[in-house]
């Protein structure tokens, strides 16, 4: 993809008792959403699981690809009761949610606006 | 065949005719004199010649090889201590072959050892017929993989089979309706394609073959049965023996090969036709993969006319213009789109779209090809920017999958000299506007991105141009181009920006031509995201008022 080495992708997994934490680091793209999205389908639902925590602290870049599976991300946890937090986003993820107006949606409690609705309540 | 032999079978007993001690030896052995009579014979040698008794002629009981060969040896001279004077000889007995090897008695006489090599000689034969066909499939393999062009595999396979298995091959294409494409290759080499409109049944097996059931074996085909347009012109004999065998594809019949043998020949032999199977399963698979190639580089021809971003020129007194470069080298489709709806007369709004769709390649180009579609059929109700985008995201929405678009639209029309828009930004970069003083300024407009929520919502902003300045939609291919010194760099809003500066009074081509050159620059050999330009520029001067851009408009002052 470049011609530079892209920094390392890195997820760590931390399953306790409430919540789920998973810790990315390097460039969540095209390449690399896949494992994301595994992670967090191999953890949800989870019993007595609370809240999904995803860690972003180690970030450096995210393509189109990336956002699609916070999309998904967040309709698991919908769907699964779980609270998704996005933690410790970088300048580079906010600046992509705000352009493509997805900060809200991302983050927003449950029940909250911009949530999952049916073709009919649109 | 005559063989020097070197190694002496044991010489024969002291005295000729006694039996003593080679009577009982497995191998015939037969005793003549010079002159040509048989002095004796063992058992073994009276079981394969029966006339063979002491006082017969030589030439009336035993094969004329050996008695030839006997009479040949006659006119050597007998050294006394030179029992291995003979040679070898070779020669059939009935169904089976031998060897005779001659030894000389010490009373003259010439002992004949007969050994039985029919075994021998029938593995021996089997192996070199099986070492030429491994040798003729991998050759035949490798000359039918350098090409993936339909017709070239069809030359080779007959070309082959014309020279290898038969006197004359034909390769039958699939039918498509009624036309029957077949390839022949007669006894002189030559290779011919025709079409024919002939019913594929009239010849025994042929309908069968190319719907891929086991071959037909050759005895069970009369040679009569075959039909004229299946032989080819320089096959001027008679047929006499044919197999039709299917050329499997990977999972329908890449076709069927007919291989014919002129009466002159020998029929075809089972293992022959089962040597032809194997000839033709590889020839099949090669066929089939140059067939399927076609076929996709077909539907991605098709594919791409459709996808491939369309010329932009000017509408209304007003330029458009765009420019696309895809991901990948190969690709000339993918994930960025744009383009143009005209208005119906110059009173009313243009419609511009551009937009990128998350992923890359056919799969991307495929949701970008569902976009540019839908908008069109929404053209009537894009008046209302929320609710054409508010209907779009309707029709991407998809249960499955969260691959959104984000696209940036503007309402354009010429009034007065001066360009308005209506800008609406649905989750896309925003554009840019370069003044004609130079300074560039990003439209307010935002949005949410369509096809991952059930609600969207957006703001328009209107915005004017007044002559030489531009408005620029482009996709983050180029602000992420990543590249620079170091190669790991974003091309960035800023350096964008600072390159549109100096695109103040240019013409649209102009502008679009040079960010996506800077960009591409920037990048320099990396890869990069697909990159998308389109610029709406408010011509300076008077205003051709061209319908459709590409004939001379009128002026309207």
């Amino acid at each position: 993809m470049t011609t530079s080495h892209p920094p390392a992708f890195t997820l760590t997994v931390d399953v306790q008792p409430t919540a789920l934490v998973i810790r990315v680091g390097g460039d969540l793209d095209h390449e690399t959403c896949d494992e994301l999205m595994r992670a967090v389908d191999q953890n949800l639902p989870g019993a007595g699981l609370l809240e999904l925590r995803v860690d972003f602290a180690g970030l450096e870049g995210v393509d189109s690809m990336g956002l699609s599976t916070l999309l998904m991300i967040r309709r698991r946890t919908d769907a699964a009761g779980v609270r998704l937090h996005l933690d410790r986003r970088p300048r580079v993820l906010d600046r992509l949610l705000e352009i493509t107006g997805t900060l809200e949606h991302l983050t927003a409690p449950r029940d909250g606006h911009g949530g999952e609705r049916s073709p009919g309540a649109g | 065949m005559l063989v020097d032999t070197s190694q002496q079978p044991p010489t024969g007993p002291r005295g000729a005719g006694t039996g003593a001690t080679w009577g009982f030896a497995p191998y015939p052995v037969v005793v003549a004199d010079p002159s040509g009579g048989v002095v004796g014979t063992n058992d073994a040698a009276t079981a394969l010649f029966p006339g063979a008794t002491a006082g017969a002629w030589l030439q009336d009981v035993v094969p004329a090889w050996i008695a030839d060969a006997h009479a040949r040896l006659r006119s050597t001279v007998p050294g006394p201590r030179n029992p291995g004077s003979g040679v070898l000889v070779h020669g059939p007995v009935g169904d089976r072959t031998f060897e005779a090897h001659p030894t000389r008695t010490d009373d003259g006489d010439v002992m004949w050892w007969l050994v039985d090599d029919t075994d021998r000689r029938l593995a021996e034969d089997a192996l070199k017929a099986e070492r030429e066909r491994a040798a003729f499939l991998a050759g035949a393999s490798s000359a039918l993989l350098s090409s993936l062009n339909v017709e070239r595999c069809m030359e080779v396979t007959a070309g082959l089979a014309a020279e290898h298995l038969a006197d004359a091959a034909v390769i039958v294409a699939p039918p498509r309706g009624r036309k029957v494409q077949l390839t022949f290759c007669g006894p002189d080499g030559v290779v011919v394609h025709r079409t024919v409109h002939d019913d594929v049944r009239q010849l025994p097996g042929l309908g069968e073959a190319l719907r891929g059931f086991p071959p037909v074996p050759s005895r069970w085909i009369d040679p009569a049965a075959v039909p004229g347009w299946a032989v080819p012109e320089g096959f001027t004999e008679p047929v006499g023996s044919a197999v039709v065998t299917p050329l499997p594809g990977h999972g329908v019949p890449a076709g069927a090969l007919i291989l014919l043998r002129s009466s002159g020949h020998a029929a075809f032999t089972e293992s022959e036709e089962i040597f032809a199977r194997l000839f033709a399963s590889r020839a099949g698979a090669a066929v089939s993969a140059a067939r399927m190639y076609a076929e996709q580089a077909s539907i991605t021809t098709t594919l791409m006319r459709e996808l491939l971003p369309p010329r932009l020129h000017a509408v209304h007194g007003v330029e458009f213009a765009g420019r696309y470069r895809p991901a990948g080298r190969t690709e000339r489709v993918g994930g960025d789109f744009y383009d143009v709806h005209p208005a119906a007369d110059e009173e009313q709004e243009s419609l511009v779209v551009l937009g990128d769709v998350c992923g890359k390649g056919l799969e991307a180009a495929v949701l970008t090809g569902k976009i540019r579609n839908t908008v069109q059929a929404l053209l009537p109700l894009a008046d209302d920017h929320q609710r054409l985008l508010g209907l779009l995201n309707g029709a991407l929405m998809n249960s499955h999958h969260t691959r959104f678009a984000t696209l940036a639209m503007a309402s354009v029309v010429r009034r007065a000299g001066i360009v308005r828009l209506r800008v609406t930004s649905a989750g896309h970069p925003p554009p840019l506007i370069v003044r004609a003083d130079g300074e560039v300024e990003q439209v307010r407009t935002r949005g949410t991105l369509i096809g991952a929520f059930w609600d969207v919502s957006s703001t328009t902003v209107r915005v004017e141009l007044a002559p030489g300045e531009t408005c620029l939609f482009f996709t983050d291919g180029i602000t992420e181009a990543r590249g620079g010194p170091l190669g790991d760099e974003f091309f960035g809003v800023q350096r964008l920006e600072t390159a549109l500066s100096q695109c103040a009074g240019m013409p649209a081509e102009a502008v679009v031509e040079h960010v996506q050159m800077l960009a591409a620059q920037w990048v320099g050999r990396g890869g990069h995201d697909d990159m998308a330009t389109v610029a709406v520029t408010a011509p300076h001067h008077a205003h051709l008022s061209a319908v459709n851009g590409h004939t001379r408009g009128r002026y309207t002052g």
